[in-house]
């Protein structure tokens, strides 16, 4: 009885609320972002004592990867990219560098470059270029996730581009179980006699190393006062990698997962408690000083419609 | 009823607003700072809709600000949550 009383004075306008239900006050609406975000800190707190709980499963193998990034690519009118072994152990050189140091971007905190890791595998490249994706839970779409950022898309629809690398590694970063994907693409130095251009697409920027004939960060014994030495391509006989085993890991709470169900519980229960409020209100006639009630059910339902498109995964 | 085909303009432009946040948190996925920027205009957006919706029918309070204000910064909170993730 007592708990009908709680939930009629919760979601009925009534003389007891003010003729609003209780949820949908100001005061209540605020504690209920302050449980939000009182939920995201636990997320990033719960790591530290029990790490290995939060992640995300993922189930990608490399191969699919690259015939996803040639799919693309044929359906754009390119020549597909071949996959190079020495490449492949770059791009899982990569993975496992930033698991290892614990940093989520092109260049290391240390400053190594992507491209430190082509050459340590031989790679002589003429043009070069890396996307990264994490938390993705398969490989369509963390490669549909590079198609739609234009620069991105940019390189994997690249036509200098002949070569691909893909790295999959599994491991925690920053306290969560995560899958990271490593997209290394490249073009054999030896195309043309010319100086080597190497791309990494950081979000909304390029950032392109400017074409110069002493850059101060490539360490390759290629790059000469004469850009028409003879090209050599240096292939280390690497046996291909093994492609990551199709894994899904097994843990327990997907902070995206959690926070986009709790997310929609909320709103599913905002929406529920306004439409009762526009619907009593309008039978009994109630006047009374407040904001318009559609207004929040079109607000909160765009939201909601939001939260239920958005998926996990990064892209940089 | 007939406050809502009264106030037609005022919903239409409402559903401009929100549309327009909605496009951009999902069309730009890819960019994060962009999609924090969406999510605060949106918001700010929403309460200025309503503070001008209720100043033109005279009937703008304190109670009515901190209505749409609340209401608001949940919203927000719920996208920053999840693209902050």
């Amino acid at each position: 009885m007592q708990l009908l009383r709680f939930l009629h004075h919760l979601f009925i306008p009534h003389e007891s609320n003010n003729q609003k239900g209780k949820i949908l006050h100001p005061s209540s609406l605020t504690i209920i972002a302050v449980f939000l975000v009182g939920f995201q800190l636990l997320l990033n707190v719960f790591p530290r004592g029990l790490p290995r709980v939060l992640g995300y499963a993922a189930n990608i193998s490399p191969g699919e990867v690259i015939r996803l990034t040639n799919a693309q690519r044929a359906a754009n009118g390119l020549s597909t990219v071949t996959e190079n072994a020495n490449l492949d152990s770059a791009a899982l050189a990569k993975g496992n560098d930033m698991l290892a140091k614990g940093y989520w971007a092109h260049f290391a905190p240390d400053g190594t470059s992507p491209w430190s890791f082509f050459l340590s595998f031989g790679y002589k490249y003429q043009y070069a270029g890396e996307n990264l994706a994490r938390d993705f839970s398969n490989a369509n779409d963390a490669v549909n996730a590079w198609m739609n950022s234009p620069t991105h898309r940019e390189n994997i629809l690249n036509s200098k581009y002949k070569e691909i690398g893909i790295g999959v590694v599994e491991g925690n970063l920053a306290g969560v179980d995560t899958t990271v994907i490593v997209q290394f693409f490249g073009a054999p130095l030896g195309n043309s006699p010319s100086i080597p251009i190497a791309q990494a697409q950081e979000q909304g920027k390029s950032v392109a190393l400017k074409p110069s004939i002493a850059p101060k960060k490539l360490a390759t014994p290629s790059l000469s006062p004469e850009p028409t030495i003879a090209p050599v391509i240096i292939r280390t006989p690497t046996p291909l990698p093994q492609a990551s085993p199709q894994s899904i890991s097994s843990v327990f709470i997907s902070p995206f997962s959690s926070t986009k169900n709790l997310s929609s519980a909320v709103l599913g229960l905002l929406l529920m408690a306004l439409s009762i409020d526009i619907i009593v209100i309008r039978r009994k006639r109630i006047a009374r000083i407040g904001g318009r009630t559609l207004a929040h059910i079109a607000f909160l339902g765009m939201i909601l419609a939001v939260i239920l498109i958005l998926k996990a995964g990064q892209i940089i | 009823m007939k406050s809502f085909v009264r106030d037609l303009p005022h919903y239409m432009l409402l559903i401009g607003i929100l549309l327009a946040g909605f496009a951009g948190l999902t069309l730009f996925s890819y960019d994060r700072n962009f999609q924090i920027a969406v999510a605060l205009a949106t918001g700010i957006s929403y309460v200025s809709w309503g503070l001008i919706h209720h100043h033109i029918h005279r009937d703008l309070h304190f109670e009515v600000f901190m209505e749409y204000l609340a209401v608001a910064i949940l919203g927000t909170v719920i996208i920053f949550s999840l693209i902050l993730q």
